[in-house]
């Protein structure tokens, strides 16, 4: 399974004369669920970026299972490591949505039968089996997503790096992609999500990586940090939901209910959405 | 595509920066018709160093040296035809230069003048507002579509794309999956343009005002002046030397 380890990792753009991250240590092991949250402008998706590949770089080092990302190419990190960018229209070309999940196995050479069972597969976990010979761009901003994430997800890659995955999303779309990755995680997936949403981090991951002008301020125990009024203030976060109710109640609510008690929240107070 | 950053604007305090588009403007077409009616490498060198001059005097050399990052890949095809066809790497070498020295002629403009100016200065020559209008926004595009391109380029990649493997037909077969989500969503921002733009009224009087208008000062003249020697030259190195 892999393994991501960022050593004194240093980035600056080509043209630029700052840089964007300084200084940053992770290790990312296999199974974890790790939110990287921060203000607009910290970093998070440059980091993004350089863990798999897309960028290298400026100092220090990002390997990945003992092999720096100089030596890879994006193809080969690619294959490992799934990365979802925040606009799912920056990847749609093709005719149909089935199409649209073929390409990634056609660039990785998938025998014809193994790649038929992989889309057949993908499509029912995302819900789109009905939607298999649409056009990727009538689809509404909720199925674009699913779409992105399942056409990366058809070649089963180790970890699966998603850049904002419900910016712009209505509660319904939101609830519906947290679900799908919640069982991602469960069956033990590694997943790196790029946030604003404190409260889908919270929902989804029990690690957080809080950046702020480049450099990581908080590296731990989600619930933990995001109980930092310090650290919340310095990235310009909200305290969760959950932990803002914990707080308010005096008790530690178990993650498995919060669902639930959303959904009771939700029926009592109409327009209460978390 | 990083050759289209020689086209971007970058905000820089110069000398260069505070002088009227219009002195500008005028300069860079001399310097870009040395280039057309010239083919002789000490012309093309001699107009190159004066270029590199005005960018250093802009503070915009590191862009318009990152930006012939972009073409190298023009250079290397005018290199290997000029070789297979004339068989001298001479020529090669001289029109590789006359690309260079035509690129950085606007080059420098750009990336001293403000989209805004550059409107401001095509109302003062009385050119129709929608055309003043789709030029500058034209302008402020490319940037855009470089970042888009970028983005395109970088989620395709992370889905196993790679450009440099395969012969011509594949290289030009896997552009398909950058050029159409670029095109759609150039087609769909320019709706959503044309929309923002209605709804604040574009079009609504003929006659607009400027709150900043454009005034001539010693230095563009300077340049103006500079043009018009320029001018000369060429009419006696073609006309009188008969110089190719």
């Amino acid at each position: 399974m892999v393994e991501i380890v960022v050593e004194n990792l240093f980035f600056k753009y080509p043209e630029a004369e700052n840089y964007v991250l300084k200084n940053i240590n992770l290790i990312i092991k296999e199974g974890e669920s790790i939110a990287i949250l921060g203000e607009n402008g910290a970093g998070k998706t440059t980091l993004a970026k350089n863990l798999n590949g897309l960028l290298k770089p400026t100092q220090g080092s990002v390997k990945i299972d003992g092999v720096d990302t100089r030596n890879l190419s994006v193809a080969k990190i690619a294959r490992k490591i799934g990365f979802v960018c925040h606009n799912p229209d920056h990847q749609f070309f093709a005719e149909t949505v089935e199409e649209e999940i073929r390409f990634g196995l056609r660039n990785f050479g998938f025998p014809e039968n193994e790649a038929e069972r992989s889309i057949r597969e993908v499509l029912k976990t995302f819900g789109l089996e009905d939607y298999r010979f649409r056009n990727p761009f009538q689809l509404s901003g909720g199925e674009k997503k699913r779409l992105a994430i399942a056409s990366i997800m058809v070649w089963n890659p180790e970890l699966l790096i998603l850049d904002e995955p419900t910016i712009g999303m209505d509660y319904a779309q939101r609830l519906n992609i947290q679900r799908v990755l919640k069982k991602l995680v469960s069956e033990g997936r590694s997943i790196v999500v790029i946030t604003h949403d404190v409260d889908f981090a919270a929902s989804l991951c029990e690690r957080a990586i809080i950046l702020s002008k480049g450099e990581v301020i908080g590296d731990g125990c989600l619930r933990k940090l995001l109980s930092d009024s310090e650290v919340i203030e310095k990235a310009s976060l909200k305290k969760p939901f959950l932990i803002e109710l914990e707080e308010e109640l005096g008790f530690s609510i178990m993650e498995e209910d919060f669902d639930e008690i959303c959904d009771f929240l939700t029926r009592v107070f109409p327009k209460c959405h978390s | 595509m990083s050759f289209l950053r020689a086209f971007k604007y970058k905000r820089k305090d110069s000398l260069m920066h505070r002088l009227d588009p219009r002195s500008k403007f005028l300069l860079s077409i001399i310097l870009m018709s040395f280039s057309v009616v010239f083919l002789n490498a000490y012309i093309l060198l001699a107009i190159l160093i004066f270029q590199i001059v005005l960018l250093g005097l802009s503070k915009t050399l590191r862009e318009w040296v990152y930006s012939l990052r972009g073409l190298i890949f023009f250079f290397a095809i005018i290199f290997i035809t000029q070789m297979l066809f004339s068989g001298s790497l001479f020529t090669g070498f001289v029109l590789s230069l006359r690309l260079i020295v035509l690129s950085s002629s606007m080059s420098w403009f750009f990336l001293s003048s403000t989209p805004e100016d550059i409107g401001r200065a095509m109302s003062a020559a009385r050119i129709p507002m929608e055309l003043t209008f789709s030029f500058i926004m034209a302008i402020r595009f490319i940037p855009v579509i470089y970042d888009e391109f970028q983005s395109i380029y970088d989620a395709q990649r992370s889905r196993g794309l790679e450009l440099e493997k395969g012969g011509f037909r594949t290289k030009i077969r896997n552009l398909m999956p950058i050029l159409i989500p670029l095109l759609v969503g150039t087609i769909r921002r320019t709706y959503e343009i044309a929309d923002a733009m209605e709804v604040r009224a574009f079009g609504a009087s003929p006659k607009r005002t400027s709150y900043k208008p454009l005034k001539f000062r010693r230095g563009d003249y300077f340049l103006c002046l500079a043009s018009a020697i320029l001018a000369l030259i060429i009419v006696y190195l073609k006309l009188f030397l008969g110089l190719e």
